[in-house]
């Protein structure tokens, strides 16, 4: 650091000079003091070149040291376009400039300035529009110099996350009007949330002067920032941004890696306004800063902005930031005031008294470089001789800082985000907002009020107006101020054409008044189009700084005036963030059956189906295929296990419960007998297949029926919306988690069970195929139901969720003598493949009616109703499109078909597969698929395209490929 | 108790396994293990007033919904609360929470041996269920954990968008919500004067739930308690 740019106490108020810290820049080290950011640590080290501008590669350092411009954007390792104005200094940052080529100081890419002229606004559409074909070859070279920082593509995500928080009232801005609101509505009794970007509550009260003495903001700070502390209402948030308003108040709030979601009955924004430039020639050189910078730079981190200023005002901040810099040493060449004929304050008229250099009427015309070529070296001031016209006549100040106080716009971001309405008043120069979303107010400068017992006066009666509406009070806000005729900072006309041009109106895009006049010029008259035809207000800093002028210019080039011009609209976010910040942590749901560790145990490869993890298959996923027919045969041939786990159950009960099932599935559930089950297929109006499951009927007013593990919630609330209309006596409870279930299936899966269940008969006689009991497995109260959806004897097994672990320890021990093994959801699939049961979803689309997928057999036809039953007789009438055939292809060396591929005939696209796989039990592969009705006949062929555009021929056959029978299941 | 007689149990946690990662003391309750606590009970009743996570899930609980459920369980001596989305505490320890007009969740007090809730059970296993009274398994189907301590509303907003600071969700209030994405009931029931919040939500997530609060806790320093420091309370 060096000696003569720190400045001794009080200056510096965030900086702590007893902790020292190293940091590099453009690989070179730096120390800075804890408390300053990389700009204010670099600017203290003389170092104010920080970036290169987005088009032409000027240089370009801190403007508004506030993080509202993009300047100051550097290159962390893993963080691009950081705001070195925002970033604090960390030991061992490393930092680097952006968008430069060679180094930051000798960048090749500024000899694009020297071509500027060539390139007018519009020069995308105009050069590259013809011949065809040209904006394809020049896109690659154009991409690669646009764009700024670099990805670092061996990031690591790291750990954001979100809260939720309420208030009564939340106040956005702690400079004096959001203090002053904070404590108002805190008072009233309001849960208060005041939220401030800056690292120091107390907004411009920090660094600006608003007495000849330099002591009432300061003063002022001190009180209302310790009352604020000390109210228990009040929740204060520094380092926080507030970047969106949206509707209802809700309000995203970042600070650090959090977001805050924040819901507020009330809002008060005191967001502050945020200071202009001039526009002249090389107004962007960096040592050219917002007066308010200066003040920041020396009151937040004791750093001297330079040796010898001139002030270029158009009010009396001006004069205000004058005192400072003589306050801190700074030799202040002149001060050139805009106004022919100031009016002073009583701190104008103190700086007025320091025999300082005033020039009135005058303007900063140009600005120069030093030697360096990097900074300001000196001012060329001339006569203003009428609205953003110079005279001839030129004074050259050598100065290495120009300091820029000609106006302010409000920040209007938030408000015009709620529907806030942005106007300009040509009486004072100024944009002011109206039409403020509901429960939301604003105040202070924001709202046009500048003198400080306006600002608090005006933050008092918001705060009123929002207590009031909270019923916290009820007392009568004074009158709004008339803005039109308060006191205005803006000088109205601060924009200087320079024959040369280079005159910035938006620094992000390095875009200069001829840009915007001839954006207008080529017919983009609308404030709108020139920002889309310009790209002016499009950069980072989203217009923060050029809405003003480029309206000012726009309305100026067309004739109208400043109001009728307007701006564009703003849209969240008002500042750059993370990604990250509004995923959040990562919440991805995970079902488990309570069986699962069992899978992991047993060496299962594990699939997830929604929520939910299944065992796809036992073993290592080298030897799949060899696991999954191992599986296949076990069960054909002994006895296997599946988990059930996660397909769904829902309990209908009540008097009304077989006919509430009846009107809702396709089969007829009234002449159901007590403890049989019976096929349910679902379809919606529209008469196609949506889901199917197994109702088992327990009690005369008791079904217990079975769903899809993905289905079961759409059909539960089918169930719910269908008896909201229908209003039969029958309640319908989800009970997917309640019950887990394992189906055992095999021939000797009686033999199995009997060890473990002995208070139900399970022969043939007494327990038949389609069954259901109720009774106890392994002294677990289980719900038993033999079904054949392997088409083996089997038995599902469903009992309460916490006691699944240990009926699958039961069954397991008790089939160790029958070579008992798990299988997975990949063997059930084949298993049921060659039983030729379908699976819904997998078997069916969102157009399958039943008789396309041969399952008119599970419709009650003499039913006066069920859900898609209309749509069905009509459908049945028309002659089929499709249909679902089993095939088998017989070529053994042929590529199994997978699920998808097309079936073609000719090369006309007739179908597709929906499952396939090498039957272990028939020795080739089968599979089903949708074919040309007149492909649909047994003993049919046709051809599927399969992997690797192979033609491998199918032949249809007769469904079920396995135990045509049912012999097996119904052992 | 071991973690063998954990096993040994036919109703075990899902969660029971983190319980014995942790250093879990068993208890019996009911037909299940419950943990009594992982460190010192001392350290664990502290623990509890800042921020604890505590698996209540093996204790007893049921539900019942339908037009006669009310007046069912009034005849059964239970204690209702007067509108929805509200929970009481019955005298011995028991909570009812009425989640709609029609229907109930029944929880047991910390021992295990609520008399409503035996009664609601032993009623369900009799099938003397009045008319259009259905009964809900709800001790398998909803997990049941307890998030508690000063600082249990700090971390509950972080996985949960619904308002739950004491001076705004009364004791006995319900929120039917989404914590950390999983539909859930959850009630705020205080023991004594530690903040507590019961959290029944569906009992194939609870891993996901468990792991999701207490990464929400870490912030804070919270941790899992076993059952005894809550009965302490």
């Amino acid at each position: 650091m060096s000696n003569d740019v720190r400045l001794p106490a009080p200056f510096g108020s965030l900086i702590d000079r007893d902790k020292t810290i190293s940091f590099r820049f453009e690989n070179k080290t730096y120390q800075g003091f804890a408390g300053d950011n990389i700009a204010s640590a670099l600017a203290a080290n003389n170092q104010w070149l920080l970036s290169r501008s987005f088009k032409y590669h000027r240089p370009r350092g801190a403007l508004t040291m506030a993080g509202q411009d993009a300047n100051t954007m550097i290159q962390l390792p893993s963080d691009p376009n950081a705001l070195a104005d925002r970033v604090a200094i960390s030991d061992g940052l490393e930092v680097m400039g952006q968008n430069y080529s060679g180094s930051l100081n000798r960048d090749s890419g500024a000899l694009l300035g020297l071509v500027a002229k060539f390139l007018p606004v519009g020069f995308y559409y105009k050069a590259f529009f013809k011949p065809r074909g040209m904006w394809e070859r020049w896109a690659p070279l154009i991409r690669k110099k646009a764009g700024l920082g670099v990805i670092d593509q061996q990031f690591q995500p790291e750990y954001f996350d979100k809260q939720y928080q309420f208030y009564d009232v939340a106040v956005i801005g702690a400079g004096p009007a959001g203090l002053t609101a904070a404590l108002a509505a805190a008072k009233a009794g309001a849960e208060v949330l005041l939220v401030d970007e800056n690292p120091s509550l107390g907004g411009s009260l920090n660094y600006s002067r608003l007495d000849a003495e330099g002591e009432k903001a300061r003063q002022l700070r001190q009180r209302l920032v310790a009352e604020v502390l000390a109210s228990d209402n009040i929740t204060a948030m520094s380092n926080a941004t507030c970047n969106g308003w949206f509707a209802d108040n809700w309000l995203p709030i970042i600070r650090g890696k959090r977001l805050y979601k924040v819901r507020a009955k009330q809002t008060i924004l005191c967001v502050g306004a945020l200071e202009q430039q001039a526009v002249f020639h090389n107004n962007d050189l960096p040592g050219v800063i917002m007066s308010s910078a200066a003040q920041r730079l020396m009151h937040l981190y004791g750093v001297r902005p330079g040796k010898t200023a001139v002030i270029v005002t158009g009010n009396n901040d001006g004069y205000a930031a004058a005192l400072d810099l003589l306050d801190a040493g700074v030799e202040v060449k002149a001060i050139v005031d805009l106004r022919e004929q100031p009016e002073y304050d009583a701190v104008a008229k103190k700086a007025a008294s320091k025999g300082l250099t005033i020039k009135t009427g005058h303007a900063v015309f140009a600005a120069h470089k030093d030697r360096s070529g990097l900074h300001l070296g000196s001012v060329e001031v001339r006569k203003i001789i009428r609205q953003g016209v110079c005279g001839d006549q030129s004074e050259t100040i050598l100065c290495d800082t120009l300091c820029m106080a000609v106006g302010y716009t409000p920040t209007y971001q938030l408000v015009c985000q709620g529907g806030g309405q942005l106007s300009y008043n040509d009486n004072t120069s100024m944009f002011t907002l109206t039409n403020c979303p509901q429960n939301c107010q604003i105040a202070g400068s924001v709202n046009s009020h500048w003198l400080i017992d306006d600002v608090i006066a005006d933050a008092q009666r918001a705060a009123i107006i929002a207590s009031n509406a909270l019923g916290l009070s009820n007392e009568t806000p004074d009158q709004q101020l008339d803005i039109s005729l308060q006191h205005s900072p803006n000088f109205s006309w601060p924009i200087f054409a320079h024959p040369k041009g280079k005159e910035f109106v938006d620094f992000d895009e390095d875009l200069q008044i001829a840009d915007i006049i001839n954006a207008t010029r080529d017919g983009y008259e609308h404030i709108q189009l020139v920002k889309r035809y310009s790209t002016c207000g499009m950069g980072p800093s989203q217009g923060r700084h050029s809405a003003l002028a480029t309206a000012r210019l726009v309305a100026a080039a067309t004739n109208r005036t400043v109001a009728q011009t307007g701006v564009t609209t703003a849209r969240p976010p008002f500042s750059a963030e993370h990604l990250a910040h509004s995923a959040g942590r990562s919440f991805y749901p995970a079902r488990r059956s309570s069986m699962h560790y069992r899978h992991l145990e047993a060496g299962a490869q594990m699939l997830q189906a929604g929520a939910w993890y299944r065992p796809a298959y036992y073993g290592s996923a080298e030897c799949r295929e060899a696991c999954i027919n191992s599986e296949v045969n076990n069960v054909r041939t002994n006895v296997g296990l599946v988990d059930v786990s996660t397909l769904g159950g829902l309990e209908v009960r009540g008097p009304d419960a077989a006919e509430f099932l009846n009107r809702f599935y396709t089969f007829g559930f009234l002449k159901q007998a007590v403890g049989r089950a019976r096929y349910a297929l679902l379809t919606n109006e529209a008469g196609v297949v949506i889901d199917d499951g197994v109702a088992c009927r327990f009690g005369e007013q008791h079904y217990y029926v079975t769903a899809t593990t993905g289905g079961v919630d759409r059909v539960y609330q089918n169930m719910l919306k269908w008896n909201a209309q229908w209003r039969l006596d029958v309640d319908i409870a989800n009970v997917t988690s309640a019950y887990c279930g394992v189906n055992i299936a095999g021939p000797k899966a009686r033999d199995v069970l009997r060890k473990v269940c002995s208070d139900i008969d399970l022969s043939s006689e007494a327990f038949p195929y389609m069954g259901v009991r109720q009774g106890t497995v392994a002294g677990i109260a289980a719900r038993v139901i033999r079904v054949g959806f392997v088409g083996e004897l089997g038995y599902e097994v469903h009992v309460p969720q916490h006691c699944g672990e240990a009926l699958w320890d039961a069954l397991i021990e008790a089939g160790a003598e029958q070579g008992i093994k798990p299988f997975g959801i990949e063997a059930q699939r084949v298993l049921r493949l060659e039983k030729g049961h379908i699976i819904i979803g997998q078997d069916t689309d969102a157009m399958s009616t039943p008789a396309e997928v041969q399952m008119s057999w599970a419709i009650a036809r003499q039913k006066p109703f069920f859900v898609g039953s209309r749509s069905i007789q009509e459908l049945d009438k028309l002659p089929a499109k499709r249909s679902l055939v089993g095939f088998v292809v017989d070529n053994l060396s042929a590529p199994i078909p997978l699920e998808s591929h097309l079936v073609l005939n000719g090369d006309r696209m007739t179908g597709r597969v929906t499952s396939c796989h090498f039957s272990p039990t028939l020795n080739k592969p089968v599979g089903l698929a949708y074919v040309e009705p007149d492909k649909a006949e047994v003993g049919s062929r046709f051809t599927i395209k399969s992997s690797g555009g192979v033609m491998v021929d199918a032949l249809v056959v007769e469904l079920p490929f396995y135990d045509p029978e049912t012999q097996r299941q119904e052992l | 108790m071991s973690a063998t007689t954990v096993t040994a149990a036919l109703r075990r946690s899902q969660l029971y396994r983190r319980h014995i990662d942790l250093g879990g003391h068993f208890e019996q309750v009911a037909e299940s293990t419950l943990v009594s606590h992982y460190r010192s009970v001392e350290e664990e009743r502290a623990q509890v007033k800042t921020l604890a996570l505590v698996d209540l899930s093996a204790l007893p609980r049921i539900g019942f919904k339908g037009l006669g459920a009310p007046d069912w369980a009034a005849a059964q001596g239970m204690t209702l609360p007067a509108q929805p989305n509200r929970a009481t505490l019955q005298d011995d320890g028991t909570l009812i929470a009425r989640l709609s007009q029609t229907e109930l969740l029944i929880a047991s007090n910390l021992s295990g041996a609520s008399t409503h809730n035996a009664v609601a059970m032993s009623a369900v296993a009799d099938t003397t269920l009045a008319e259009r009274v259905y009964s809900l398994p709800r001790a398998d189907s909803h997990s049941w954990l307890v998030l508690c301590g000063d600082l249990a509303a700090e971390t509950l907003a972080k996985v949960c968008g619904v308002d739950l600071r004491p001076h705004k969700f009364a004791n006995g209030e319900v929120a039917q919500t989404s914590i950390a994405k999983i539909n859930g009931v959850l009630i705020r029931n205080d023991y004594g004067d530690t903040l507590a919040y019961s959290i029944f939500s569906d009992s194939s997530s609870v891993e996901f739930l468990w792991d999701s609060l207490l990464d929400a806790m870490a912030e804070f320093n919270g941790a899992p308690v076993g059952v005894q420091a809550l009965r302490d309370c």
